[in-house]
Order: C-alpha cells, then structure tokens, then sequence
C-alpha cells in the first residue's frame, strides 16, 4: 500500500508544524507583555531627562554653555555612529530596518570623505558588521535587551571621551523610535555635538540661589549626565520596539503555521480516503473474482 | 509643622516622592540637611546615601550616585540622580557579594580609577541596606 507511507509521513510534518505554532504563539504573548512593560519604562525615565534639561537650560541664562567641550561644533573629519540592536532574532525587520539607517548614514559621511568609527549594541548589529568586514571600535552585548542606565552611560561614556578629545567631530546615534505598537521607525540623531538650542528658554535662576560647587562647575557635570540620558532614552524605545517587532513576526509566524496545518491535513484526509477507497475496491475485486472462479 | 515635597528622581524613574520634615545628603563639597524653606540651592551630591525624614517620622535612606539636589520654594526638593536606590531595595547580601567581588578585582589592580569608583558605589549601597536593615538611623 503506497498510501499509508505518505499518510505518515504528512501525519508527522502536521505534528512539527503544529510544535512550531506553540513556540511562536508562547514567544508572542511573552513579546506583548514585554512591550507593555518596556513603554512603562521609556515613560518612567523621562521625568529625569526633562528636570536635567530644565536645570541646565536655567543655569545656560547666566553661563556661557557654548564652550563646553561637548557642545563644540567643528568641522567634521571624524565620525562616530553609535548602532542600536537587539541581541536575539526573531524579531522580523527589526534589526534590517535599524541597520539599514545606519549604512546610510555610513554611506553619506564615507561620501563625504569623513572617516567613520562604529559603535555597535547588540549581538546581531555586531554579527552584521562583522561579517561584512567592517571593525566595530565597540561592541556591546547584554544591554540592548533590558536597559539600564549603566549600560546606557558606558555607551555615552566611550563616545563622550573621545569627542571631548577632539577624536570625534559628530556623533551620530542610530536607534529605533517606537511610535505604537504597529508603527517603529528607525531613525538617526545627532548625539554629539549637543545642540546650544536644546538649552534654549530657560529661566533664569534666581540670584538668591546656592550653587554648590559653582554654575560652570554645574553645567560641567551635568551635561554628560543629559547625553547619558538621551542614549539611554534611544536605547529603552529600541527596546520597546524590539519586542513589538517580535510580537508581530511572531503573530504571523503563528497564523502562517495554522495555515499550513491547514493545508496539510486537508491533503491527509485526502490520501486517507484515497487509501479507503482503494482498499474497498481491492476487497470487492478480490471477493467478485473468488466467486466468478467458483 | 513645616513639610516640604520631595523627589528623589533616577534616570530610570521615579524613585520617591513625599512630603518631609528634613533632608540629609552629602554634597561634593560637604554634609547638608535641608529643612522646610530652605535657601534655593544647587547642590552636586557625592556618592552617598540621601535620608529622608518623612512628615510622619518615618525614615527613607536612598543610595544616590552622581545626583544634583535642587532646592526651589515652590517645587520643593528634587534629588536628580543617575542612580537612586531606596534601601528596601537592595538585597543587603547580593550588595555584599558585590562588594567583595570588587574588592577581589582591585586587589590585583589597587589603582584602576574605574575600580575605586564602583567600590565607592557598591559600599554606599551596602551602608544603606545595612543601615535600613538592623533599624539604626542614618547618621
């Protein structure tokens, strides 16, 4: 009988497609309950970048923020490009997306004749690179997932370094911008030099207040502590996207693998009646030929 | 009697907000505490454990890490800080171990600036479980 061997063969695929749709289903309820959670903390850090804004912009009335070192425009040679990706897969275009903004902006500065210093988080921005022979300076692992300011602060301090240096004429961060659970788009900024009008529209502080140690001595302190806060900012809505992009590969992961049950069992059922019928035909052909023999 | 709000902000959130009686921090350039309308001030912190006495007496110690304290008359305190960890949650004995581990580190390499630093940090954040964990009051 051919038929019984295709019957389990289909019987046996049926069961991996089926084993396969409970993983992607699990990964997606996993990945909603993760966006929810990564939002939570893209909304809980802003109060801190907001006052930190605030203070410096009340501080920049009276003092002169222009000349620190990292609001410094200069003409650029040296460019850094600060990468942001996830360390696991599965999670759609999420990655591709990112990493195409970022060979743009690598196109354009290269174009420019401008030399281009990668800085990459996550796992899968570092593979990409890596295996299109382009040297990261930098590689990070382990924080793209679930960001924390320590993680953030590492970043920002590497480049912060060596533009303050003069090593680095721009720093360019590229990130995913989570606009709603259906809509990331990937985007770059100009992390470095800070822009003066960002500082814009302050109030003054009033002329009885302490500063301890004194303003410059503040602004000096506090405006790595504003670039820590926005790297940080690009890496929790990288994040937040990150697992909305996955609730999504999965979701279709999902409804494609039912359909392909789908389609199987239909072809199953078929070769099964396919199999009955031949089996009833044998018997009567058997059983008409026994008797015409007699 | 006097209250003033409090803030004490993180760069990952917010991390406390009450209205108080005092406020102690150590500042780069020394011990403060702060009362209910206190001078506007801007004060950079140190490392080290901010105390909060609430209105109602009771007592919150953070542990704060390159932190600003901004003194207004009408918003009160702001304690900004790139970390701020109130003392229920630190996990007294994993700040221990985290001790040590640094310690065990800088042994080999007494002089790595970034080593001395985080040893600074991990100390205060013992200081403050430890502190908020056997019932003894901050200063």
């Amino acid at each position: 009988m051919a038929g019984s061997g295709q019957i389990r063969q289909l019987r046996r695929r049926i069961r991996s497609v089926r084993s396969t749709q409970k993983i992607t289903r699990a990964m997606e309820m996993i990945a909603a309950s993760r966006i929810l959670k990564a939002q939570r903390r893209v909304l809980a850090a802003r109060p801190y970048a907001e006052q930190i804004r605030d203070v410096i912009a009340g501080l920049a009335v009276d003092n002169e923020v222009r000349q620190h070192p990292l609001l410094r425009a200069r003409e650029a040679r040296d460019v850094a490009i600060v990468v942001c990706t996830s360390d696991r897969g599965l999670a759609g275009a999420y990655n591709a997306n990112v990493l195409k903004v970022a060979e743009r902006t690598i196109r354009d500065e290269e174009a420019a004749g401008r030399t281009v210093h990668l800085y990459v988080v996550g796992r899968k921005g570092a593979a990409y690179f890596a295996y299109r022979g382009r040297r990261a300076e930098r590689a990070w692992d382990g924080i793209s997932d679930t960001p924390t300011i320590d993680g953030a602060s590492g970043v920002a301090q590497a480049v912060m370094d060596r533009f303050s240096s003069e090593e680095f004429d721009r720093v360019w961060l590229v990130y995913t911008d989570f606009r709603s659970s259906l809509v990331q788009a990937p985007v770059r900024m100009e992390l470095l030099p800070v822009k003066p009008a960002e500082f814009e529209g302050g109030t003054a502080m009033r002329p009885e207040v302490v500063f301890e140690p004194s303003g410059p001595g503040l602004i000096d302190l506090l405006i790595p502590r504003y670039v820590e806060a926005k790297v940080l900012h690009a890496l929790l809505e990288s994040a937040a996207s990150e697992h909305a992009s996955r609730q999504r590969a999965m979701k279709s992961a999902t409804e494609n693998a039912s359909d392909v049950a789908a389609s199987l069992s239909r072809v199953m059922n078929q070769a099964r009646q396919d199999q009955i019928t031949t089996e009833i035909s044998e018997i009567v052909g058997g059983a008409e030929a026994l008797s015409s023999a007699v | 009697m006097a209250t003033m709000h409090v803030e004490v902000v993180s760069a990952e959130r917010a991390v406390l907000s009450l209205e108080a009686a005092e406020l102690y921090a150590r500042g780069v350039e020394g011990q403060i505490g702060i009362l209910p309308g206190h001078q506007p001030s801007l004060i950079a912190l140190d490392v080290g454990p901010v105390k909060v006495v609430g209105a109602d007496g009771t007592v919150e110690l953070v542990a704060v890490h390159n932190g600003l304290l901004f003194v207004d008359a009408e918003k009160g305190c702001i304690v900004l800080a790139d970390l701020a960890e109130p003392a229920s949650e630190i996990d007294v004995r994993r700040a221990r171990a985290a001790v040590a581990e640094v310690e065990q580190r800088l042994a080999s390499d007494p002089h790595d600036e970034v080593l001395l630093q985080s040893l600074r940090k991990h100390r205060v954040r013992l200081e403050v479980a430890e502190q908020a964990g056997t019932g003894t009051p901050a200063r």
